[in-house]
C-alpha cells in the first residue's frame, strides 16, 4: 500500500499543479476587479464565498455535493482527452443516467440496480459518437454536440410526459426510498461523493497502471506510434467513449438518487442541466489528470456552494461566480503561462 | 559574344534551422530555351535548390541572377513576377475547387473591389490548352480528378501566369508510362515555343530521353554539368552515386541458414491507390543481412509497412518461420519474433511526450516480464529493464523518467534499437536505421546489426544511404518503382551498375 501512495504522489505533476494554482489566483484577482467595477467589496464578497463553502459542516457537505457530478463528467472529458478525443458528450450521457435512475428504480427499488442502469444507458449513449468517429470519420465535437441535443429533447419529453409526477407537476416521479443513496452522517451529502472519488482513483489506475490505459494514452499522443506499438487506436477510442459514458451516466444517476430532498428530475431539467459542460472546465483545471480532477471538482464545488452566502451577505449575483470560473478556465488554457510567471519572478 | 544564361545561381549555401547543410556552395546555370535536368539521389539538394530559385526558400548565402540581373526573391510571387514558376512534387491545389478556379486562384488582385474576369480567363486557358494539345476538364472539382490530371492543372497554372522558366519536381513519380509520354510531348512543345524547363529527376532514362543538359548534384554539391548528347547512363550513374566507400565495419564471412522471412508475389498499394509494390518476391535467411537499396519513394515504405502489419497487402504472402503472417496485426508479429526499427523515428518509433521508460516498453507492454498481475504494468520492472538497456547500449539519457524528447536524435535511435533487440526477435527489420543520427551512434548501430547477423538473426535493412547498404548487406535488392531491378551481392557489382539499377535499368539488361 505504501508504494501505491508514493506512486500517487509521483504521478502528480508538480508543475501542472502550480500552473493550476496560478490560474486560480489570477481568476480571483480579475474577479476582484470585476467586483470592484460593479461596486461590490471584493473582501466582503470573497469572505462570504469561503464562509459559505467551508464555514460549517453543512457548507462543507454542500461543497462536496456540488463537486460530485462535475467530478464524474470531468473524468469523461479527461479519459477521452488522454486518448486524443475531444469528447463533449458528457452532458447527454448525464441526462440518460438521470432518467435511467428514475425509470428503473421505479421498476425495482434497488440502489445498485439504479446505478447499474444509469451506467448502462450513459455508456450506450456514448456509442453513436464513438462508432461515427472510428468508422465514418465524423468529428466527435460535431457528433457529441448534436447527440447532446437529441438526448436533451428526448429526456425532456420523458420528464414532462411519461414520467411526470401526477401529484407534483414540477417534477418527475421520485426515486423510491429504498433505492436512494445513503447520506453521510447528519448532512445532505450522499455516498455519491465517495463513489466519485473511487471512480477518479480507478480512472487514474486504468490510465497509468494498466496495459490498456497505456495503449489509450499512446493512441492519444501519437496514433501512428501506438499502432506500431501493437495498440489498436480505434479500439482505444471506442473504449474511451464507453468509459466516459459510464462516468457521466453514473454521475447523472447519482445526482438524482443522492440529492435530498427532491430525489427527482425537476421540470425543465434544471437540476441535471450543465454538469457535462462544467465538467470540461473542471477537467482543464485538473489538467486532465484524474487525481487533479478530484481537487479541481472540489474547488468548483466550493465556488458553487459559496455563492449562496455571497449572494445574501454581499448581494453579489450568481453570474459573477460564473465569470470567475470562466476566467480561471481561460487562464489555464493560455499555454506556457507558468513559464511566463516564472520568468517574471526571476527578473524581479 | 557569350550568351547570358537566363538563370544563374552562384555559391548557393542553404543551412536549415536544425543545422543541416543542404547545399554547400552550388553554382548552377540554365540557358534560355533548354530542358535542363537536375539529377541526384535523395538528400542531394535538388529540391532545396529549386525551392530557392522559385522563392519558397531563402538561401543562407549566394546570389541569383535572372537574365544577368541580380534578384532577391522574398516569396514565390516575386519569382513568378520574374517568370519563374515551380510545380511541386506535392500538389498545391484546393481540392474542392475546379481546375479553372484553382488556376486563377491568387490572381484576383489585392484591392477590396478588384475582380477577376472569369470568362476571359476561361478563354485564355482554352486557347492555351488548344495550342499545347494538353487538356483538362475545367469545371470538375479537383478531388474527383486523377493524379495525372491534377498535375496538368499545376502545370497549366504556371503557364497561365506566363512563366518563362518552368521547374518540375519529380513530375513523373505519380504518372503512368502513357501519361509520362504525353507530358514529355508537351514539355518538348513548350521548349519549341522558347520556354526554359528545369526537370528534377532521379530517373536516368527520362533524363537521357528528355533533357539537353544535365547537372548532377550529390550531397549538396554540384558534381558536374554535361550535355546529354555526350553523356551515357553509366556516366550519369557514376556521377550520381560514385563515392569512396569507407569500410569501417568488420563483417566476417558467414554461411546463411534457413530462410526466416519469405515474401511471395507481394502486391501493395500506396496511399494514392497506386501499385507501390509490384509482384515482389525474395527471402531473408538466418544469419544474413538483406539490404534494399533504391531512391526513396520506390515502394520501400509500403513494402516494410506490409511486412510489419501496418498496411494490408493486396495480393501475395508474407511468411515468417513457415507461418503465414500476411495481414496480421503488429502485436501478433512481435510475438512471432519480429522486431521493427521504423523509418520515422519521431512519428512512429517513439512517443515523444512519453518518458524513456514508457517508450522502452512500447510494443512490449503486454509481456509477462512487465506485469504485476494480468493487464497491469509493473513500472518498477519496466524501469529496471530500461536502466539495463541504457547501460548496455550506452544511451545518454537524463533518467528513465525523463521525456524521451529530451534525448538527442542518436540516443533516441539507440533506444529504439535497444527496445527492438530486447524483443528477442528472429527477424529484425531496420528501416533507415541511421538517418539523422550522429557518426558515433551510426557506427554503433551498424555494428550492432552485424552482430545480430553473426548471432544468426535475419536482418532486413532498408536504407537510402547506399554506403550503408553496401557495407552491411550480404545480398541486396535494388528497388525501382515497386520492383527489384536485381538481387545481387554488393561485391559483385560496381557503384555504376547500382546507380543504373536505381535509375530503372534491370540487372540483366546492364551488360548488353
Amino acid at each position: 500500500m505504501k508504494s501505491s501512495i508514493s506512486d500517487l504522489i509521483a504521478a502528480f505533476n508538480f508543475k501542472a499543479l502550480l500552473e493550476s494554482l496560478i490560474a486560480i489566483v489570477i481568476g480571483f484577482l480579475i474577479g476582484a476587479l470585476v467586483l470592484l467595477a460593479f461596486g461590490y467589496d471584493p473582501a466582503v464578497a470573497y469572505s462570504a464565498l469561503f464562509g459559505g463553502a467551508l464555514g460549517s459542516t453543512n457548507s462543507i457537505a454542500s461543497t462536496l455535493a456540488y463537486s460530485t457530478p462535475i467530478m464524474l463528467t470531468a473524468l469523461t472529458f479527461a479519459i477521452s482527452a488522454r486518448t486524443g478525443i475531444f469528447n463533449i458528450g458528457a452532458e447527454g450521457s448525464f441526462y440518460f443516467g438521470a432518467i435511467a435512475a428514475v425509470i428503473f428504480t421505479n421498476i425495482w427499488a434497488n440502489m445498485w440496480f439504479g446505478l447499474a442502469m444509469g451506467i448502462l444507458l450513459g455508456a450506450l449513449w456514448s456509442l453513436p459518437a464513438a462508432f461515427l468517429k472510428v468508422y465514418r470519420g465524423v468529428h466527435e465535437v460535431i457528433s457529441t454536440i448534436m447527440l447532446n441535443w437529441i438526448a436533451w429533447f428526448f429526456v425532456f419529453w420523458l420528464v414532462v410526459g411519461p414520467y411526470a409526477n401526477p401529484n407534483d407537476p414540477n417534477k418527475t416521479i421520485r426515486i423510491p426510498e429504498s433505492a436512494r443513496l445513503p447520506l453521510i452522517g447528519n448532512t445532505n451529502l450522499s455516498i455519491a461523493f465517495i463513489i466519485a472519488i473511487i471512480m477518479a482513483v480507478l480512472s487514474y489506475y486504468l490510465l497509468w497502471h494498466t496495459v490498456f490505459g497505456f495503449g489509450m494514452r499512446a493512441s492519444g499522443l501519437n496514433p501512428r506510434a501506438a499502432r506500431y506499438g501493437g495498440v489498436d487506436p480505434n479500439k482505444a477510442i471506442i473504449w474511451s467513449f464507453i468509459i466516459g459514458g459510464v462516468m457521466s451516466g453514473l454521475g447523472g444517476a447519482m445526482k438524482i438518487m443522492g440529492e435530498p430532498p427532491t430525489y427527482a428530475i425537476s421540470q425543465g431539467m434544471a437540476n441535471v442541466y450543465g454538469f457535462g459542460f462544467d465538467g470540461i472546465g473542471v477537467a482543464l483545471v485538473g489538467r486532465n489528470h484524474p487525481l487533479g480532477i478530484i481537487f479541481a471538482a472540489i474547488f468548483f464545488g466550493m465556488l458553487r456552494a459559496g455563492t449562496a452566502l455571497m449572494q445574501i451577505e454581499a448581494q453579489v449575483p450568481l453570474e459573477i461566480i460564473k465569470v470567475i470560473q470562466g476566467i480561471i478556465v481561460i487562464t489555464i488554457a493560455v499555454p506556457g503561462l507558468y513559464d511566463l510567471v516564472k520568468n517574471v519572478f526571476k527578473k524581479g | 559574344m557569350k550568351e547570358v544564361p537566363i538563370i544563374e545561381m552562384k555559391g548557393i549555401v542553404k543551412v536549415y534551422p536544425d543545422g543541416t547543410k543542404a547545399l554547400k556552395g552550388v553554382d548552377f546555370s540554365v540557358k534560355q530555351g533548354e530542358i535542363h535536368g537536375l539529377l541526384g539521389e535523395n538528400g542531394a539538394g535538388k529540391t532545396t535548390l529549386m525551392k530557392i530559385l522559385s522563392g519558397m526558400l531563402h538561401p543562407t548565402e549566394g546570389k541569383i541572377y535572372v537574365r544577368g540581373k541580380e534578384v532577391r526573391f522574398k516569396s514565390p510571387a516575386d519569382a513568378l513576377a520574374n517568370g519563374i514558376g515551380m510545380v511541386h512534387q506535392h500538389f498545391t491545389l484546393v481540392e474542392v475547387f475546379d481546375a479553372l478556379h484553382n488556376i486563377i486562384l491568387g490572381m484576383e488582385g489585392h484591392g477590396l473591389l478588384s475582380k477577376i474576369n472569369v470568362d476571359k480567363a476561361r478563354e485564355k486557358l482554352k486557347k492555351l490548352m488548344e495550342d499545347l494539345n494538353f487538356r483538362v476538364p475545367l469545371d470538375v472539382p479537383v478531388e474527383d480528378l486523377p493524379v495525372g490530371v491534377q498535375q496538368r492543372i499545376e502545370i497549366l497554372k504556371m503557364l497561365f501566369r506566363d512563366v518563362d522558366v518552368l521547374i518540375l519536381d519529380e513530375p513523373t513519380a505519380v504518372l503512368t508510362p502513357i501519361e509520362v509520354e504525353e507530358l514529355f510531348a508537351v514539355l518538348r512543345k513548350l521548349k519549341a515555343e522558347g520556354k526554359t524547363i528545369i526537370f528534377i529527376s532521379h530517373k536516368l532514362n527520362e533524363v537521357m530521353e528528355l533533357t539537353d543538359r544535365v547537372t548532377v548534384l550529390r550531397k549538396g554539391e554540384v558534381v558536374g554539368t554535361v550535355k546529354t548528347s555526350e553523356a551515357t547512363p553509366q556516366l550519369l550513374a557514376r556521377m550520381m552515386v560514385g563515392r569512396d566507400v569507407v569500410l569501417r565495419i568488420q563483417k566476417p564471412p558467414k554461411e546463411p541458414g534457413e530462410p526466416i522471412l519469405r515474401i511471395e508475389n507481394l502486391w501493395v498499394k500506396g496511399d494514392r491507390g497506386e501499385d507501390a509494390v509490384k509482384d515482389l518476391a525474395f527471402e531473408v535467411r538466418a544469419g544474413e543481412i538483406f539490404g534494399i537499396a533504391g531512391v526513396e519513394g520506390n515502394g520501400q515504405t509500403e513494402l516494410i509497412e506490409a511486412i510489419t502489419g501496418l498496411r494490408r497487402p493486396e495480393k501475395g504472402r508474407i511468411i515468417l518461420n513457415d507461418r503465414d503472417i500476411t495481414g496480421r496485426p503488429p502485436k501478433e508479429l512481435y510475438d512471432a519474433g519480429m522486431a521493427h526499427i521504423p523509418e520515422d523515428r519521431t512519428r512512429m518509433g517513439l512517443i515523444l511526450d512519453m518518458t524513456v521508460t514508457e517508450n522502452a516498453i512500447l510494443g512490449l507492454q503486454w509481456r509477462k516480464e512487465f506485469q504485476r498481475w494480468v493487464g497491469t504494468v509493473d513500472w518498477g520492472k519496466a524501469k529496471r529493464h530500461t536502466e539495463m538497456l541504457i547501460n548496455e547500449f550506452e544511451i545518454v539519457a537524463p533518467g528513465v523518467d525523463a521525456p524521451v524528447k529530451s534525448l538527442s536524435g542518436g540516443n533516441q535511435q539507440k533506444l529504439i534499437v535497444a527496445r527492438e533487440v530486447s524483443k528477442k526477435p528472429v527477424l529484425i527489420i531496420a528501416s533507415q536505421p541511421t538517418r539523422g543520427v550522429d557518426v558515433a551512434s551510426t557506427e554503433y548501430i551498424r555494428n550492432y546489426l552485424v552482430k545480430l547477423r553473426n548471432e544468426g538473426k535475419a536482418v532486413l535493412l532498408v536504407s537510402a544511404d547506399l554506403d550503408e547498404i553496401l557495407q552491411l548487406s550480404d545480398r541486396m535488392g535494388i528497388m525501382y518503382e515497386g520492383e527489384f531491378m536485381g538481387i545481387v551481392k554488393p561485391e559483385e557489382v560496381t557503384t555504376e551498375e547500382i546507380g543504373m539499377m536505381m535509375g530503372g535499368i534491370k540487372y540483366e539488361e546492364l551488360n548488353k
